[in-house]
């Protein structure tokens, strides 16, 4: 009885999803699928299609493509323009249906799930790290013998999970420490400076001594510079937009080095860690504190944006990735600073700074939906098999979308002209070891975070100690990882 | 006729029926049968019975407060707003219904609020929250009093103006006859407010007192909005919980599931025993 009625309900809510998903994808595909004739000349001149296709790939297997779906679900919300163009062009030139959708900041799991319990449902999704692969795993198709993979620059830019490469990397992202040139320049100049040019910086140890004598002498580099400056960094909010600066991104380099120490995966991380270098990690944090204008008990106000402090010139140093290229030049943002003054160092910390780079990594990786039917994952593969060869393509993701792209059809035009990626790319010519993105083994992400966050904020206001950092960071990433790794040995057998 | 009606109900009912169990029927009962699966999307679960129970309370072998003092907290959210919101409002539908200079005025501004999208509302008080707290270099999510009394301030801003209107048109039907008999009777203000008014109120009372109640269990944009649940978690209320343990944790969807469940449950009691309580104080006319 109890089991008919739930047959019962389930086959009702099927039938309806079934239903609704028919009615609503699907019926233009015929349309549009006239104007797939010329499309072998276009993509062609593209010029990157260096697989072992015949030159008469006929119009027969355009039609065979042209039964697949592509549907994007887009993880970067500010590409999401750019990859509604891509799409248009796509199914212009070859008849194939493609749907991107792009999730709200901050929604992407949320979207993710309502999504693929959808019977068109998405066939490409983003997959952020080791975790999210496995909370997917019955959902990514094995990459390894896919175009994607054979391109990659860099064969360790996947994710590897069960067995199989479950996610590659689109794009890898650099942060560090940018820095406006023009300020710490002239305070170069001044006398009884620190330092007498910038390229001196090379440790934390000089880089604490900069950024006290600039935050103890801002009235004078005014007055004699004409700046309106503040603070030496710029306002390390502890709000939820600003947070994971410091959570994720600078939290990086104490789980790094650790797990250097430890020899175990840079990017899939351990079970168990020590903080044992959470003495240096707590001397950034400090710094940026007492040498920024902020104030330190209301970090958390949600009031502060750091952005704006570095972009009106009011702070020289901000922690922040090259993703800030575009916004901080942006005319309409009506920002001070200008291209020719951004300059990103290494988060000096203490420990390794001579060989220490920028922080290289990515959230970013494509996955391909496994329960999608096989005309869907041809045409999903086929189609970012395009984007990345393609000259529309590759213009919208270098150009468009600036971001520094993983694979090896990207060369000459197609090449990153963000400054910062500039940078990055010079530290690692100088010899320097780029940082591992380590965050993303993060068991938990959200949850760890907001422990740690909160236990900095009452750190930083007065209300806790540093000891309930440490244990945030410590005791919160053992039992994070008992809990989203216990389902793991049940899940894997069949 | 009557006999057709019976006859042909079944017809007419159907439509909406069917729409009730679409939107509500199917989806509720999937909900309760999700709460015993481990699922990634709802398509795609597997039996696990009371795991997800469980472990709301215990998680790593140790005992996890976390539901639990959303529990309390939200109760005693909820029991802080019925007390204000009604009074409150109450209150200015007495003031209102005297007949002074520019009612309707007041009647519209104090009205206004509840027509603006809970966070929205939300961004704008925590703009004034925090500069005014500035002054004495504190922020809204400080701790989890402040968190409190300013979630507290902005669904009362809200929802009196709302409560308010019912409380009108509660007053404005009880007979002047009535009171004027109180007068005569010699009864002062309190005391017509007592034996007359108030018992004449009561199905009234029984509406606004079920629906902040209610609001008050339900309360999501605006916790959202405002606090995010900070600092920690301490200032997540129920729905926040639930939701947070849904997408924050992997692997965890079934145990928000179960939090929904025993959410409900434990809401439909609570407004079935307020219910119960103020119906049964409602006079014949």
């Amino acid at each position: 009885m109890k089991r008919k009625l739930v047959a019962g309900i389930l086959a009702a809510v099927l039938t309806v999803s079934l239903l609704t998903g028919c009615g609503s994808g699907g019926g233009n595909s015929n349309d549009q699928g006239e104007s797939g004739d010329n499309t072998n000349a276009e993509e062609d001149a593209g010029g990157g299609t260096e697989d072992n296709e015949s030159p008469d790939r006929s119009e027969k297997e355009d039609a065979a493509a042209n039964k697949g779906r592509v549907y994007l679900l887009n993880f970067k919300p500010e590409t999401d323009e750019a990859w509604q163009e891509l799409a248009e062009i796509y199914t212009s030139q070859t008849g194939t249906e493609v749907n991107v959708l792009t999730a709200a900041d901050g929604q992407y799991s949320t979207t993710q799930q309502a999504e693929m319990a959808k019977a068109q449902a998405p066939t490409i999704f983003n997959v952020g790290n080791v975790t999210a692969a496995q909370t997917w795993n019955e959902y990514t198709l094995d990459l390894r013998d896919t175009f994607l993979y054979d391109h990659l620059t860099d064969k360790s830019l996947i994710i590897e999970y069960d067995g199989k490469v479950a996610a590659v990397a689109n794009c890898y992202e650099c942060y560090g420490l940018i820095y406006n040139k023009k300020i710490l320049g002239d305070y170069c100049t001044m006398e009884n400076a620190v330092i007498s040019s910038p390229e001196e910086i090379s440790s934390f140890d000089v880089l604490k001594a900069v950024a006290e004598d600039i935050n103890g002498r801002i009235d004078e580099i005014n007055e004699s510079f004409g700046y309106e400056l503040q603070g030496a960094f710029a306002s390390p909010g502890l709000d939820s937009g600003s947070s994971w600066r410091f959570s994720g991104h600078l939290a990086n380099l104490p789980l790094y080095y650790e797990f250097r120490d430890d020899g175990c995966d840079l990017v899939g991380g351990e079970a168990k860690i020590d903080g044992a270098y959470l003495d240096q990690y707590k001397a950034v944090w400090d710094m940026y504190v007492a040498n920024s204008a902020a104030d330190p008990k209301t970090l958390n106000s949600g009031a502060l944006n750091a952005e704006t402090d570095f972009g009106m010139e009011e702070a020289v140093f901000y922690q922040n990735g090259d993703w800030e290229y575009s916004p901080l030049t942006n005319e309409e943002n009506g920002y001070l600073v200008s291209s020719q003054d951004l300059g990103m160092m290494p988060i000096y910390f203490g420990v390794d700074d001579e060989n220490q780079g920028l922080c290289v990594g990515t959230e970013n990786y494509w996955a391909i939906n496994s329960k999608a039917s096989k005309e869907d994952i041809d045409a999903s593969l086929k189609f970012l098999e395009w984007v990345i060869t393609s000259e529309e393509g590759r213009d919208a993701i270098t150009n468009q979308m600036g971001l520094s792209a993983t694979f090896d059809t990207f060369t000459g035009t197609y090449e990153s002209s963000n400054p910062f990626v500039q940078d990055a790319n010079a530290l690692m010519a100088d010899g320097r070891t780029s940082v591992a993105w380590s965050f993303n083994a993060t068991p938990n992400v959200d949850d760890w975070r907001a422990d740690v966050v909160s236990a900095l904020t009452a750190y930083t206001d007065g209300s806790g100690n540093w000891d309930g950092v440490v244990t945030a960071f410590v005791d919160g990433w053992a039992n994070q990882w008992a809990l989203a790794h216990e389902g793991e040995a049940e899940s894997e057998t069949p | 006729m009557e006999k057709a009606i019976k006859k042909y109900f079944p017809i007419f009912v159907l439509p909406t029926l069917i729409a009730f169990a679409i939107g509500f029927i199917i989806p509720f009962l999937y909900g309760i049968f999700l709460s015993f699966c481990k699922f990634t999307t709802v398509t795609d679960f597997q039996w696990t019975g009371f795991d997800n129970y469980k472990r709301i309370l215990y998680v790593n072998g140790v005992l996890d407060t976390t539901f639990l003092h959303s529990l309390w907290y939200t109760a005693l959210f909820a029991a802080v707003c019925v007390l204000v919101i009604n009074v409150v409002s109450f209150t200015i539908a007495m003031l209102l219904t005297k007949g002074i200079k520019g009612t309707n005025l007041f009647r519209t501004v104090f009205f206004m609020p509840n027509l603006i999208g809970g966070i929205v509302l939300s961004y704008i008080w925590l703009m004034l929250f925090n500069s005014i707290l500035q002054h004495i270099s504190k922020t809204i999510v400080s701790t989890q009093w402040y968190a409190f009394w300013g979630m507290v301030i902005v669904v009362c801003w809200q929802q009196i103006g709302y409560m308010m209107i019912i409380y009108i048109a509660g007053i404005q039907n009880i007979p002047g006859e009535l009171i004027e008999a109180a007068k005569i009777d010699g009864a002062g203000f309190w005391q017509s407010l007592k034996s007359v008014i108030l018992p004449m109120l009561m199905p009234t009372i029984t509406i606004c007192t079920f629906l902040t109640m209610s609001n008050g269990f339900k309360l999501f944009d605006q916790n959202l909005a405002l606090t995010g649940g900070n600092p920690g978690k301490m200032s997540q209320l129920l729905a926040l919980n639930i939701y947070d343990t849904m997408y924050g944790t992997a692997g965890w969807q079934g145990v928000g599931q179960a939090k929904a469940v025993i959410f409900f449950l434990l809401v439909a009691v609570i407004a079935l025993v307020q219910n119960k309580l103020t119906t049964s104080k409602e006079v014949e006319q």
